[in-house]
């Protein structure tokens, strides 16, 4: 390859299966490591990269020919971060084992998100050595990788980032499962951030389009039903003696969470209670829902009256509009993943705060994801959602087998979150989540006092992962009166609930 | 073939003489009201066979009494008329032990069937009632379905 300094040329991506990605590198200095493989922790000198290449090339074409070369039992590791001396180790094992480098860990960011164990062991083994292709190794890398693109963002060092967020998309169509899905929305967010692509393509997504993937998200993961469970719970408790019950449902989207309350308020003893629905939403849709939800209240004989409210934002929403009749009925507040859509402005919080508390309601249910994504730092929010995302990727992956349709559809929808989140800035920034703890906070500085979910809904949630199969990965978890729903170990959602401080109730 | 037309036979040379009346040998399938307190008490899997055992045996086990007392055998105390008329509503109690009860009894062979199963069983047969009711419509290709998860084979890891 020919090259002259201060002119770009490329080389083949190490090692990639599919596409030819090409890296474009500025050399200063043929004898220097070359830069962007550094920052991944591999020293090449930039004069071998076409060796090294050529070599790549053809380690590829004899791994993918050759499968019964693997040897589990005879692995030999050698050094990886340097890339010539492995490439040509691997490709031609018998020639030297005195070239066999002491074991040394890729160091690069101490940001480094561990996936697995990549510890490379050293054999002394005189037998012939085999290839063993570690597709953990890739894991590692590949998170590597996006690390490096964030931190790249972050320090505005636009050309290694775009560099870098190739090299991604690359490493992660090779990768199977959940951390190739989830790096590529990732790769996809980070490019969309570096191009500047602004998400008002995003964002002006047909709203039923979002709830169709909402619909698919709750049929095949138990996140949504385990929120609407235990909100519905903690609402039938607040509301026993109640003769009229209002809820205010702050999303309504398709409205499965009432379905279930209203049957078991059918049921109640002393007869079901006048049950009114006040649904918030954006889409055209909602009048008919409630035209649903009518008929199923009249078929299990529950007196049920319907408003729908569409607005814009919910900082438009005035206390006025719901019509409440507080001499005469109780009212509830419920909000699933809504509640963090109001931090992108400043003062809107305060806002909402001030008009849930004007229709003074016995109790407030809120469903949040857990996880902070709302951090000032870009390279915090991103390694905190790079975490949360892959472990709900991986939820997906294990659980239940899904129709391909309904995976897709789901991760289509846990995909637009991660694009917000990444991607987009300012106000369009919606999918500002917070966990618990940054809500317990804001809710008592807003004056309410949280209210214990109970035995009854923890029992109902663990009866439902139970039923809903997925191994042992999901776990309800008990957090000081809130309910979390983990997935091995780690929390994606918690419920929780409100009440005004001095209210009744 | 009932004993009546065996006797019948015998009679057959007697057409004029008055046609005594034989008191057959007793059969079920004409007493409905007894075959359905019996298979009240069957267990599930016991009733599903019964009912394939012939057209008539298959019409008397839709009888959803039958039903109830099989989603309701180990459940104290007993349910009232309203959840009766709840059900019904939702499609009755033959199609709430098919779509529910029978897969999370499949699933959980271990559970001690309780109060608060059947109340999970209810609340999610609801959803799904309500679901291809509104849902359904609209999502003409592929209706949803939120009890997918009882129906598909799970991933034990």
């Amino acid at each position: 390859m020919k090259r002259s300094h201060q002119e770009t040329s490329s080389v083949q991506e190490a090692p990639s299966i599919s596409t030819n990605k090409k890296i474009k590198l500025k050399e200063e200095d043929d004898n220097m490591d070359d830069e962007l493989l550094a920052a991944l922790g591999y020293n090449v000198r930039s004069s071998d990269m076409a060796d090294v290449a050529h070599k790549l090339e053809q380690l590829e074409m004899v791994l993918s020919n050759d499968d019964n070369a693997f040897n589990y039992n005879n692995t030999v590791h050698y050094n990886p971060s340097d890339l010539s001396v492995w490439a040509h180790t691997m490709l031609y094992p018998d020639l030297d084992p005195t070239r066999t480098t002491p074991s040394d860990e890729c160091t690069t960011s101490n940001k480094r998100i561990r996936l697995g164990d990549s510890a490379y062991t050293e054999s002394t083994t005189t037998r012939p050595v085999v290839l063993f292709y570690d597709s953990q190794e890739t894991g590692v890398r590949l998170v590597q990788a996006l690390v490096a693109c964030a931190e790249a963002v972050q320090t505005e060092n636009l050309s290694l980032a775009e560099a870098l967020v190739k090299r991604v998309g690359s490493l992660a169509a090779s990768q199977v499962g959940a951390m190739g899905k989830v790096a590529t929305f990732f790769a996809e967010a980070l490019a969309r951030r570096i191009y500047k692509i602004h998400p008002s393509s995003v964002a002006a997504i047909d709203p039923s389009f979002e709830e169709i993937l909402q619909m698919h998200f709750y049929d095949s993961t138990p996140y949504l039903k385990f929120a609407h469970f235990t909100a519905n719970q903690a609402i039938l408790e607040a509301v026993t003696t109640a003769r009229v019950v209002h809820v205010i449902d702050l999303g309504i989207n398709q409205g499965m969470q009432w379905p279930a309350l209203m049957q078991a308020l059918a049921l109640r003893h002393g007869g079901p209670p006048s049950f009114r629905l006040t649904g918030v939403g954006h889409s055209e849709g909602i009048q008919q829902l409630g035209w649903k939800l009518a008929q199923l209240a009249q078929a299990i004989g529950v007196e049920f009256e319907f408003k729908a409210l569409t607005v814009e934002r919910l900082t438009d929403l005035e206390p006025e509009m719901f019509e409440t009749r507080p001499e005469s009925e109780t009212v509830v507040v419920n909000s699933v993943f809504e509640f963090h859509t109001v931090l992108s402005q400043p003062g809107s919080i305060e806002k909402l705060f001030a008009t849930v508390k004007a229709v003074k309601p016995v109790i407030i249910t809120v469903v949040e994801q857990e996880a902070n994504h709302n951090g000032v730092v870009f390279l915090e929010r991103f390694n905190e959602s790079l975490h949360y995302y892959s472990s709900l990727f991986d939820s997906l992956e294990d659980g239940v087998l899904l129709p391909s349709q309904d995976r897709v559809m789901s991760e289509a929808y846990i995909g637009r979150q991660i694009l917000n989140v990444v991607a987009t800035e300012g106000v369009d920034r919606t999918e500002r989540h917070e966990t618990l703890v940054q809500w317990r906070k804001r809710f008592g500085l807003a004056g309410f006092v949280p209210v214990n979910l109970g035995s009854d809904a923890f029992k109902q949630a663990s009866l439902l992962l139970e039923i809903f199969g997925g191994g042992d990965g999901y776990r309800v978890e008990e957090n000081d009166g809130s309910l979390m729903l983990a997935w091995q170990m780690r929390p994606i959602i918690a419920t929780s609930a409100w009440k005004l401080r001095g209210g009744r109730g | 073939m009932s004993e009546k037309r065996i006797i019948s036979i015998f009679k057959k040379g007697n057409k004029k003489r008055q046609r005594v009346k034989q008191v057959a040998k007793f059969c079920i399938n004409d007493h409905h009201d007894i075959l359905v307190e019996i298979l009240r008490r069957l267990d599930g899997p016991s009733l599903c066979s019964a009912a394939c055992v012939c057209r008539l045996w298959s019409a008397v086990a839709r009888n959803d009494s039958i039903w109830e007392e099989l989603c309701f055998r180990q459940v104290a105390p007993r349910p009232s008329l309203s959840l009766r008329s709840v059900v019904s509503a939702l499609g009755g109690y033959r199609c709430l032990y098919f779509v529910c009860i029978r897969p999370v009894l499949a699933r959980l062979p271990k559970l001690l069937w309780s109060r608060d199963q059947l109340q999970l069983s209810l609340s999610l047969y609801c959803v799904h009632y309500y679901e291809r009711l509104y849902v359904g419509a609209w999502l003409s290709d592929a209706p949803p379905s939120s009890l997918m998860f009882l129906r598909k084979p799970v991933n034990v890891v």
